[in-house]
């Protein structure tokens, strides 16, 4: 016996939950299904997230969620030498973050379900009309004419809907990451880059509280470099900071850092959010672009529905509205972080005294020029590294 | 058995199941389960592990 819905997503976390929300607000009959028993857990996160947008999507960032509130970013080069950005942001408790998102779901009119592994698509005449799924010892079908993998990382489904969300090692940033008590800090993320330090990657330091944070790194996947030994190796360089520093919690995961997927839609398919590698190549934010990647294919499938057309085309204004956007600036930071690989910690260290926070915003927005050039009339030397910026 | 993961290192992360190019892994709750017979002894999901806990052979 099969179950039916307007709309099945796969995946609670931000993106399946955001879609949901918007989705049965919109009157659509919306199912979401997560194989995991407890929300947002195990956390795969720095809990880092940006909150200028917050009111604008309706999204319930209560103070509950809320471990501490950021106003801006310090990045550390390799010598010590640093500079700040400015920009509202909180460090979140994921457990709690996810949870009062699946509620808020919940409380449209969402049906959400835990301990819901799907196994496989449902197709008939090759078109797919549901999944398949195992849950409390059962197999049950659940069919509607939308399916959407909100899956992260772990894409399966998406991969066998035939969509191409293949991650790769040199895509990937390898994650490991403690969460520290009597660490002292504050209201700053701190990020701390070098090729000693992390190869094509970088620690952070994200306060959950003036004497916690969560103290983590990320190395390129390609690099082989073991994410555990570096951080640790990072936190003994550290005495003075790290002396009375107890473990709590051991959290890590693999993270995507490339462009985002060119097809976001296909007849009765849709995939958001980190299935989709819709996560910053430069800082390996993905929660934000899952949700407004939730909210754009909600409304989206919500028109659908109303005409009862499901097709790729009647999807595709998602695709084109994610690569106009997010996705044309995901583009850009991944030409810098590209770039960023090249650096030696020497010009590293150089760049970051010749740089301050507001032009590291223009290098994020992807206005590389004029830095650039004022760089390159110090160091002729960085050329080969950045004139694809150029 | 190939596929072998040292669950005092492993925390369920997932990150081998996102890179396993042949869809043999998944991630039930806080085990891996591996289908042998799509598994290509490649190693890509043995790098990609951030906990060291893969080992094929
Ligand atoms: C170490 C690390 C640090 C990070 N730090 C940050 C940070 O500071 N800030 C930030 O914004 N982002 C960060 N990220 C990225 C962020 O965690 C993700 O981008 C975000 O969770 C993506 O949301 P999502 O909804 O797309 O997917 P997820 O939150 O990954 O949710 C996907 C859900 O789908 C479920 N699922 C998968 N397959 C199936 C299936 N077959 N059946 C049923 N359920 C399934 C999973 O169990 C999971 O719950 C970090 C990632 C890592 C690994
Ligand atoms: S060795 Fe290769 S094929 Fe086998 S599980 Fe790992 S990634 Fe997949
Ligand atoms: S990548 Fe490693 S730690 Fe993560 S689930 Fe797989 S075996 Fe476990």
């Amino acid at each position: 016996m099969a179950e039916h819905y307007d709309a099945i997503v796969i995946g609670c976390g931000p993106g399946g939950s955001f879609f949901a929300k918007t989705a049965a607000k919109k009157g659509m009959n919306v199912v979401v299904l997560e194989k995991k028993k407890d929300l947002g857990s195990p956390v795969r996160c720095g809990e880092g997230i940006a909150t200028q947008w917050d009111a604008s999507y309706g999204l319930p960032l209560n103070e509950k969620s809320i471990a501490m509130k950021i106003d801006a970013a310090m990045a550390i080069a390799p010598n010590g030498t640093t500079f700040k950005m400015g920009g509202e942001g909180a460090v979140v408790e994921r457990k709690i973050f996810d949870k009062f998102l699946a509620i808020d779901a919940a409380r449209a009119g969402a049906h959400i379900l835990p301990k819901t592994l799907v196994t496989d698509l449902v197709r008939e005449n090759g078109k797919i009309v549901g999944v398949k799924a195992k849950r409390f010892g059962e197999e049950i079908e659940f069919r509607a004419p939308l399916v959407v993998s909100a899956e992260g990382m772990e894409n399966t489904i998406a991969r066998k809907a035939g969509m191409k969300v293949q991650h790769t090692l040199y895509d990937t940033d390898v994650c490991y990451e403690y969460e520290m008590a009597n660490v002292p800090c504050e209201p700053i993320i701190e990020l701390f880059f070098g090729n000693r330090i992390s190869p094509r990657g970088y620690v952070w330091i994200f306060p959950k509280a003036k004497d916690v944070a969560n103290v983590g790194i990320g190395v390129g996947g390609e690099t082989g470099a073991d994410p555990k030994a570096l951080l640790d190796a990072f936190i003994r360089e550290r005495p003075e900071r790290f002396k009375h520093a107890e473990i709590i919690e051991v959290k890590g995961g693999d993270i995507s850092v490339g462009a985002s997927s060119e097809q976001l839609v296909q007849d009765n398919f849709m995939v958001i959010g980190t299935a989709a590698h819709m996560v910053d190549p430069i800082h390996g934010g993905g929660m934000g672009l899952a949700i407004t990647a939730g909210k754009i294919a909600a409304e989206v499938a919500a028109e659908a529905h109303e005409r009862k057309d499901y097709s790729r085309d009647a999807l595709v204004r998602y695709e084109k509205e994610w690569h106009a956007g997010e996705g044309a600036t995901m583009l850009k930071r991944l030409k810098l972080r590209k770039t960023m690989e090249g650096l030696s910690d020497d010009d590293l260290n150089f760049i970051f005294e010749n740089v301050d926070g507001k032009d590291a915003g223009k290098l994020m927005d992807g206005d590389f020029k004029p830095i650039v050039a004022r760089l390159l009339i110090k160091r002729p030397s960085l050329l080969k590294v950045v004139k694809s910026l150029m | 058995m190939t596929h072998k993961v040292d669950k005092s290192k492993c925390f369920y992360c997932g990150g081998c199941v996102s890179l396993c190019p042949f869809t043999a892994l998944t991630l039930v709750e806080t085990n891996v389960v591996c289908d042998e017979s799509k598994c290509t002894k490649c190693g890509i999901c043995v790098k990609g592990c951030p906990a060291r806990a893969i080992r094929v052979e």
